[in-house]
């Protein structure tokens, strides 16, 4: 589920059809090149109620301009035959899935060259049908873990995950700052007492330093909020696809800093 | 006790369910656990009925409208929660769910609005249990529901207004869900019966009341039984309040009314079961206006509190079991309704309850010499604006 499997990667978040499907493909195609370890791939929704301003207005701008899941997953297939590389995992609600049937959107996501799903409003305990439907395809289902879990909650998560396992790294919507508090340390140390997949862990990095410390606790350190708004900034200055594509490689490489040797 | 996985069903047939982020479970979890405990606590209970009893005013009247059901050709009854404190059937939930909260221990309580009608209860309850009260309110509802908003602000609450999305009941949702999410020693107290479990069980237990009561009304007042229950259908609360009443009798004919907007054909309403197919919005499986791309679709209508694209999953339950029937009715024909009942029986009923009202006069002939059973959720001087206007633009 994500490359260089073994040691800690980055894999940024980028929010599908933001500044049109025609710059995410670019994005994605530079991302491949910089050494991303997977990229997860925002399917855009009118109500992601667990999204902070930067995600919510992100999504926005998508569907404003078209954005939809199939067009989404032609795009894929299209950054497949460029020959990109990288797993690619599709974060979407559950509804736009749902709403295409879980056997079609399993489907379709397998043909388009998608590595796995992570859908933020999914428990496993609700999450049969889906993941019959994933499994089907041998797409990897991941779900989420966050400091308020049980273990016996977190036990059930990992099982149902493949690939690595979300941990939110703290309590509350996407996009605030986060510092690697002694509570998101006890947390990570628990995930690791209790399971043996690779830890992601999102919700508020932004800097290589950040990425450091994380990367002494967990395989993946997932940029989300931070990736999108750069992304947006360099759009604004100039949106055209490759500049953004090229400030979305940047900004990889400089998180990757924080990446031991 | 900590559990880690539900403990009651969380299904209503294939609706309903927990669609939640992981970020949410432990409060939902919590949640279940203390409501179940509250469900056994007699202490509890009989705080909950001297609250309803002597604050809130319940019983309230089942009364018969015989001015409008001659009109009608039919027998018309009202059960008036109009009538009980803050003007309509959410303080039944809101005092459950504000007692609820503070035998969890909890200070603050969250919650959304969107006619007004819940925040207002709700910021009644917070004020009568001392709890810290923040509401949610899309900006175009607060626009049109400005009395509620200064009614809100009267009992102390903090009424956040939510400016993005359409500005109405689903947002304002949207933002009290992510306010849970970041703050979870808040309890969120959500105002109809929807939601990811156990809110859909637990606000429909809460508006149960309404449903018992009318049937032992009926059984003191009238022999055998009503031919027909009518209710507005927003989320569903009051509908499925007064519906657990009679479902039981296979008889009894349920009738939920949506916002019917400008019409189905225009596209603009609100009508989910006449337009909507399945889908997954705010925690819950059940009927869903949204496009052919699963994104959640713009609503219509003039009444606030049915402006809302869901609907709760026991109504979509009802509907596929073809136990209740829903139809809709425009936002003319609820003013017309609205009017009628003002110069009919005087009382000036909310817009949401016009909705069963409009759809009653206009198919009256369809239940001629009938015994109906109309809920009147809610009195309607929250909205004498807008039916001012309603009626300028007609005039
Ligand atoms: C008076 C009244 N009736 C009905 C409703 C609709 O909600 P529900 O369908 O949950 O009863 C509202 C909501 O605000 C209301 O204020």
């Amino acid at each position: 589920m994500y490359r260089a499997e073994g040691r800690a990667g980055v894999a940024p978040y980028v929010t599908a059809g933001d500044g049109g499907l025609e710059t995410t493909r670019e994005v994605l195609l530079a991302l491949d090149r910089a050494g991303a370890a997977c990229v997860e791939l925002g399917v855009p929704f009118s109500d992601p109620i667990a999204d902070g301003p930067i995600l919510q207005a992100a999504a926005q701008r998508a569907l404003e301009s078209g954005t939809n899941l199939k067009g989404i997953l032609e795009m894929v297939r299209e950054v497949r035959s460029a020959g990109c590389e990288m797993p690619i995992a599709l974060f979407s609600y559950a509804n736009p899935l749902y709403s295409m049937g879980w056997e079609n959107a399993a489907k379709d996501s397998k043909r388009a060259g998608i590595d796995g799903w992570l859908v933020p409003d999914m428990i496993p305990s609700q999450a049969q049908a889906m993941r019959a439907a994933a499994e089907g395809q041998g797409l990897a289902c991941i779900f989420f873990v966050a400091p308020t879990s049980s273990d016996e909650r977190i036990a059930a998560a990992a099982q149902a995950s493949q690939g690595f396992l979300y941990a939110i790294g703290r309590v509350g919507v996407t996009g605030a700052n986060t510092l690697l508090t002694e509570e998101t340390l006890d947390f990570l140390q628990r995930l690791r007492k209790s399971c043996d997949l690779p830890i992601g862990v999102g919700f508020g990095l932004r800097s290589a330093d950040q990425i450091a410390a994380v990367t002494e606790h967990a395989e993946l350190a997932i940029v989300g909020s931070a990736f999108v708004q750069r992304l947006r900034d360099a759009y604004e200055v100039n949106p055209t696809p490759s500049h953004v594509a090229a400030e979305a490689a940047t900004y990889l490489t400089e998180l990757q800093k924080g990446l031991r040797p | 006790m900590i559990h880690s996985t539900f403990q009651l069903p969380t299904q209503f047939g294939d609706f309903g369910g927990a669609y939640a982020p992981e970020t949410l479970m432990a409060s939902l979890l919590e949640l279940e656990a203390a409501w179940i405990e509250s469900r056994a606590d007699a202490s509890f209970q009989a705080e909950l009925q001297d609250l309803l009893t002597n604050y809130a005013g319940r019983a309230t009247p089942l009364y018969h409208a015989r001015r409008l059901s001659e009109e009608l050709g039919l027998e018309l009854w009202l059960k008036r929660e109009d009538l009980l404190h803050t003007g309509a059937h959410k303080l039944n939930n809101s005092l459950g769910q504000a007692l609820l909260a503070k035998r969890m221990g909890k200070t603050r309580i969250l919650a959304e609005t969107g006619a007004g009608q819940h925040g207002v209860a709700t910021a009644t309850a917070c004020a009568l249990l001392d709890l810290e009260c923040i509401i949610y309110m899309g900006a175009v509802d607060a626009a049109r529901q400005r009395p509620n908003l200064l009614r809100m602000e009267l009992l102390g609450a903090r009424v956040e207004v939510v400016e993005h999305g359409q500005q109405t009941l689903k947002d304002a949702i949207n933002e009290a869900l992510r306010a849970w999410v970041g703050d979870p020693q808040a309890h969120y107290l959500l105002g109809s019966a929807l939601g990811p479990h156990p809110f859909p069980s637990i606000v429909a237990e809460y508006q149960e009341v309404i449903g018992k009561e009318a049937r032992a009304q009926w059984q003191a007042a009238r022999s055998g039984q009503p031919d027909a229950i009518i209710a507005c259908v927003g989320g569903g609360s009051n509908a499925i309040g007064i519906f657990r009443g009679f479902v039981d009798l296979q008889d009894v004919q349920l009738i939920g009314v949506e916002a019917g907007g400008e019409g189905i054909a225009s596209g603009k309403h609100a009508a989910r079961f006449g337009g909507g197919r399945p889908g997954i919005l705010h925690g819950c499986e059940s009927y869903l206006l949204q496009d052919e791309h699963g994104q959640v679709l713009p609503t219509s209508s003039i009444s606030a509190g049915l402006d809302y694209p869901a609907v709760g999953p026991e109504h979509a339950q009802l509907h596929c079991l073809q136990r209740a029937n829903y139809v809709s009715c425009t936002d003319s024909e609820a003013l017309a309704g609205f009017e009628r009942l003002a110069r009919t029986e005087g009382i000036l009923p909310a817009l949401e309850s016009s909705h069963a009202l409009g759809w009653l006069i206009a198919k009256c002939e369809s239940l001629a010499g009938k015994r109906v059973i109309l809920n009147l959720s809610g009195r309607g001087d929250k909205d004498l604006d807008t039916v001012k206007q309603l009626r300028e633009a007609q005039a």
